[in-house]
């Protein structure tokens, strides 16, 4: 079965056009400036891949999240998923960024990581997480 | 009496901008004291959750906080002297420098320095610049604001939303309002093109399936405690709507994207010329403003896309205060050469270009940021001349007003063609379709 | 729209009868009129209390009646449907305390305008606001309208007004440098000030608290049982309650409270106004109240409208004024906008450009276009404060001192009336701390460090002053209602950097959490939870 897609590139900023056939899980791609695109191209008409990066609940202080990210690409099709498996995640402070939260979520490889230094609270001024 | 501080250098605001300024001032030699308004550094990179800064600066992908951090690392390293949750109260100008009036929560206290930094970010525009009419009720939020709501305080803002705009920052929103769970219907641009990056139609919006209107908008606002409906509609050419085209959404979230006012009540107050077409003060290939002492980069100066080049331009702010307090220091007062400024001239290409003069005492390439003033599908091609002289010239693929380009004018290259114009004569930047 | 007209015609055509005043139920089509909508019962706290006088409307004019009343042994109750005080048309005007010129001589505006224009400047000494007199010009746009002055003096001297002086163009131009050049001379009447009409209205409550008279928001009066010509009980969301004496300071639904009471003898038309508000850095540029007088004065209904600074340093343009239906509609139209920018033209250095938001309000009319300061003559315990429209805040004080002692008249049938002993006539205000010296501020600061963290950045507000708010004699409880008290969310921003913070400010003092903060009451909450856990 052959389909063709057509989409921006994101490899870089440029953002070329990118226009790809995909024969039988082969994919071919035109109008990359760079091998990185040609990659991204056929990667993407096969099975998109994304970075996620989101929140998790942090407790007892008022920094109420802390900001993370997938440590590699995982499928699009498995970010809602990711999102549900990380719903109910609850650190204490301190966190550090590269700290990890989550080790291989969804056994799809791939580890969530804090990306901000957030600093336990100051004796006494702990507060109730959810807001 | 207050408190009074003694600094060389004064950075307002410790965002991106501010953080680069202040490294490459200290790595100069100066004395830099940092104020900033919140309770930690950052900006409003705290809130960019998302990935994509870094990719020039680094050659990484980066989540904001992420990118920040490497700064504030460095700042750290560096010995800074940081005041967070300090004000500026106000400023004025005294004979050996600037006189700056703060507070913060150990009371009022002035801060005299050689030389200022304005690295004070922009601000969202609202619905009442915008002029969306209807009842004002709970729900109505610009993207900036709805993005702290999620990332820093785990408020979710609403459960349907309507987004007004396709600027970057609504797409990003889009797509983190459906991951949290938000219903998102549709973006709606006044305009005939997307105003966000292309990577983030893709990646916000296409992704999750959420269409975009162009050349629509939203007319009215419904509902007395809380958003009900928005009334959208089409708009014509000159960006009217179109009577008879309109029709309701139900929802109870409007999220405006339309665009970032670069914040310069401070210059103002100090009496530093602002051009219009950037709302953000005219400055020289070093990011000195008209007003000797004062620098300004980052959004303060025109507003970015790439918080890469937010940094190089108060990198390049920070170097060239230290600079200039190096001098001042070294010469009496009266002694200061006065810069010669050659003015930029764009063409109607051209939305913008920063920066609007050259000092040609300086000895560093010019880094040039511009936007196009409309779409050219098949291309541009640019160039800087003067007295004939070419000075620079390259082909883009694609521009449009979105997109910001860059581009470097080597020193050389650059006082040849300026030394071979007449006086009355600037650069010249030319815009041509390929 | 050109029925609407129609129908409002017919209740002016009516009202210039001899007859004591006018109801007008025609119905226009397609135009449906607002009804008080069904309130779902909240508690039962009301249940049963008494009262010797329940005011209902927690307006300027509400609010000064409670101030009045709490100088005597009597106990009172404010009634107000929503979370704040002054959330609708004494919220939404431009501040301005009118001479007195512009209402038509013998009318009660004229009469209340006056006294109390002469009552406002020693009350917000002792309210601890802040009062401004810059005066007002009306300038003359042609030699004829110049010729007309003793015309203009002779209507001044008529109402009463305290000053009015004749200037030529160039005394013109020597206070006003920035007036358009097209002017002969003005009108100039000294006694005209402003002040900030929502924080005036807060002080009368807070004073009348502190003075032993009680106030409950969110309370609508939804009926009224009258038994042998008077009522026995008022029906409310909250309970039965019953007292002495009922005020109508029902604002734009007045006519519908007289209507509970059988008393309904009068209509009001609504009359949308918009104002817009430009930037302070027009602060510095014109020192008086400047406007045009219309010859046509006698005939136009509502002040021409132009250029008023307020205390805060804006300067307001409008307003506006259109017949629309809508007790409370707000919306404001692109082509209201438009025709103010023959008000700006009166100063050369102002444009639109430094517009930074506007507003509408309306005004309650009756079809007489006066007052209606009078007991009732059907109930005996009933009194009316309605019809208020402009210069209804300039009148306040004035219509407060009547009201209250035709309450209390009543009131001494069933029982003896007492001056309040240890009566406060002073209410202390909240600290504002950008207006301190240095020194000042910075020994402020020492005391409560909160008042160094500035949360609201475009207006320079601390988090003490937010904290102030909800604690306050009359506590801020919602967005709304801070923003009124400490102008946070106010400013350029438009609450983009303060709202978070203030959410944050509230939710710690109202106990509930963060999403749960609300614009303006139940209904209106900024989120509807958190991001996490089981979505709402």
């Amino acid at each position: 079965m052959m389909e063709c897609k057509e989409f921006t590139c994101i490899a870089c900023p440029r953002g070329c056009r990118l226009v790809v056939t995909v024969d039988d899980g082969v994919a071919s791609v035109s109008g990359n400036a760079c091998p990185k695109g040609a990659t991204y191209g056929a990667q993407e008409a096969v099975q998109p891949m994304r970075t996620l990066t989101t929140t998790v609940t942090v407790e007892g202080s008022s920094r109420r999240r802390l900001p993370v990210r997938s440590s590699a690409d995982l499928p699009l099709s498995r970010i809602l998923d990711a999102m549900a498996a990380l719903d109910p995640i609850v650190v204490r402070l301190p966190m550090r960024r590269g700290d990890i939260v989550v080790p291989d979520l969804l056994g799809l490889g791939v580890d969530i990581i804090a990306t901000d230094n957030l600093a336990a609270p100051t004796s006494g001024v702990a507060q109730d997480a959810d807001p | 009496m207050i408190h009074s501080v003694d600094t060389d250098i004064v950075v307002l605001g410790a965002g991106p901008a501010g953080l680069a300024a202040a490294c490459a001032a200290l790595e100069a030699g100066a004395r830099v004291l940092v104020l900033e308004r919140e309770d930690r550094l950052g900006g409003i990179l705290k809130q960019c959750i998302h990935d994509g800064f870094g990719l020039v600066r680094y050659h990484e992908r980066l989540s904001g906080p992420e990118y920040a951090l490497r700064d504030v690392d460095r700042l750290e390293r560096l010995g800074a002297q940081v005041m967070q949750e300090a004000f500026v109260s106000s400023t004025r100008r005294v004979d050996n420098g600037f006189e700056l009036t703060c507070v913060d929560r150990g009371g009022v206290f002035a801060v005299r320095a050689l030389a200022l930094i304005l690295a004070t970010g922009c601000r969202e525009r609202t619905d009442r610049q915008v002029f969306v009419q209807g009842d004002r009720p709970a729900g109505i939020y610009t993207a900036g604001l709805a993005q702290y709501m999620i990332n820093i305080q785990g408020v979710l803002p609403g459960r349907r939303a309507v987004i007004l705009g396709s600027g970057d920052i609504g797409l990003i929103m889009a797509r983190r309002m459906t991951l949290e769970g938000m219903d998102v219907v549709a973006a709606h641009e006044v305009k005939p093109e997307p105003s966000g990056l292309s990577r983030n139609i893709h990646q916000c919006l296409e992704d999750y399936g959420i269409p975009l209107e162009l050349s629509s908008t939203v007319t009215a606002v419904h509902g007395t405690k809380r958003v009900e409906r928005v009334t959208v509609a089409s708009v014509d050419g000159s960006m009217r709507p179109i009577a008879g085209t309109e029709h309701d959404i139900p929802c109870d979230t409007l999220i405006l994207s339309v665009g970032l006012i670069p914040e310069n009540e401070l210059a103002q107050s100090l009496g530093v010329p602002l051009d219009p077409a950037t709302k953000g003060p005219f400055v020289d290939q070093t990011m000195h403003t008209l007003v000797d002492g004062i620098f300004s980069c980052g959004n303060a100066v025109h507003v970015n896309d790439l918080a890469d080049y937010v940094s190089e331009s108060g990198e390049h702010a920070g170097a060239s205060a230290a600079r200039y307090v190096a001098r001042r220091r070294d010469a009496p007062v009266t002694g200061m050469a006065t810069r010669t400024l050659v003015p930029v001239r764009v063409d109607q290409g051209f939305l913008y270009a920063v920066p609007q003069y050259i000092d040609t005492s300086t000895l560093t390439d010019a880094v040039m940021y511009f936007r196009a003033r409309r779409t050219m599908p098949s291309g541009a091609v640019v160039t800087a001349e003067a007295g004939g002289k070419t000075c620079f010239k390259a082909s883009y693929p694609l521009v449009r007003p979105p997109e910001m380009e860059r581009f470097v004018i080597p020193h050389d290259t650059l006082m040849g063609a300026l030394a071979a114009r007449r006086d009355d004569e600037g650069l010249g930047l030319r815009m041509e379709a390929r | 729209m050109a029925a609407w007209m129609l129908k409002i015609e017919a209740g002016w055509t009516a009202a210039r009868y001899p007859y004591r005043n006018v109801v007008n139920d025609i119905q226009v089509p397609g135009i449906k009129e607002d009804r008080l909508d069904p309130v779902a019962g909240r508690d039962g706290a009301l249940a049963g209390r008494y009262y010797d006088v329940a005011i209902i409307g927690g307006g300027v004019v509400g609010a000064a009646i409670a101030r009045e009343l709490s100088r005597w042994d009597v106990s009172v109750v404010l009634l107000e449907k929503e979370n704040d005080v002054a959330v609708h048309t004494s919220s939404r005007n431009d501040g301005m305390i009118h001479d007195g010129f512009a209402a038509r001589p013998g009318t009660k505006k004229a009469h209340y305008n006056v006294r109390g224009n002469r009552l406002w400047e020693p009350l917000c000494r002792e309210l601890g606001i802040e009062f401004k007199r810059p005066g007002s010009l009306m300038l003359f746009s042609t030699p004829l309208e110049v010729a007309a002055y003793p015309l203009l003096a002779d209507r001044a001297r008529r109402n009463g007004v305290d000053g009015w002086e004749y200037w030529s163009r160039a005394r013109v131009f020597a206070e006003e440098p920035n007036v358009a050049m097209d002017q002969h001379g003005g009108f100039f009447l000294p006694s005209a000030g402003v002040l900030s009409p929502y924080k005036a209205t807060i002080a009368l409550v807070e004073s009348a608290i502190l003075n032993g008279a009680n106030i409950e928001l969110g309370t609508w009066v939804t009926g009224m049982e009258l038994e042998s010509g008077s009522i026995a009980r008022v029906v409310t969301n909250r309970g039965t309650m019953r007292a002495g004496v009922v005020v109508n300071a029902a604002g734009n639904w007045a006519d519908v409270i007289a209507g509970m009471a059988g008393d309904r003898f009068f209509s009001l038309h609504q009359r949308r106004g918009t104002d817009v508000i430009l930037d302070a850095t027009t602060a510095p540029l014109q020192h008086h109240i400047m406007g045009r007088p219309s010859l046509s004065q006698a005939r136009t209904r509502t002040k021409g409208g132009g250029l008023v600074m307020t205390v805060e340093g804006n300067i307001l343009v409008g307003p506006t004024a259109h017949e629309m239906p809508g007790r409370e509609d707000y919306e404001t139209r692109a082509e209201e906008l438009e025709e103010l920018t023959k008000h700006v033209r009166l100063n050369t250095r102002l444009s639109m450009a430094q517009a930074i938001t506007y507003f509408s309000g309306v005004r309650p009319c009756t079809y007489d276009e006066d007052f209606i300061i009078e007991r009732s003559q059907r109930v005996s315990n009933l009194v009316h404060a309605a019809g208020i429209q402009s210069p209804g805040l300039a009148s306040a004080p004035a219509i407060a001192q009547d009201i209250a002692a035709m309450a209390l008249e009543r009131v001494a049938t069933f029982k003896a009336v007492r001056p309040r002993t240890g009566w406060l006539a002073d209410r202390p205000a909240a600290p504002e701390p950008k207006r301190m010296s240095a020194e000042r501020r910075s020994e402020l600061i020492a005391q409560r460090p909160a008042y160094g963290r500035i949360v609201c950045r475009c207006e320079e507000i601390s988090e003490g002053e937010v904290i102030d708010a909800a604690t306050a004699v009359l506590p801020a409880t919602n967005m709304d209602a801070v923003k009124r008290r400490t102008r946070a969310g106010m400013g350029r921003c438009h609450g983009g950097f303060c709202t978070p913070r203030v959410m944050e400010i509230l939710a710690r003092e109202t106990g509930g959490p963060l999403w749960s903060v609300t614009k303006k009451g139940p209904g209106s909450e900024l989120g509807v939870g958190p991001t996490k856990g089981p979505r709402p």
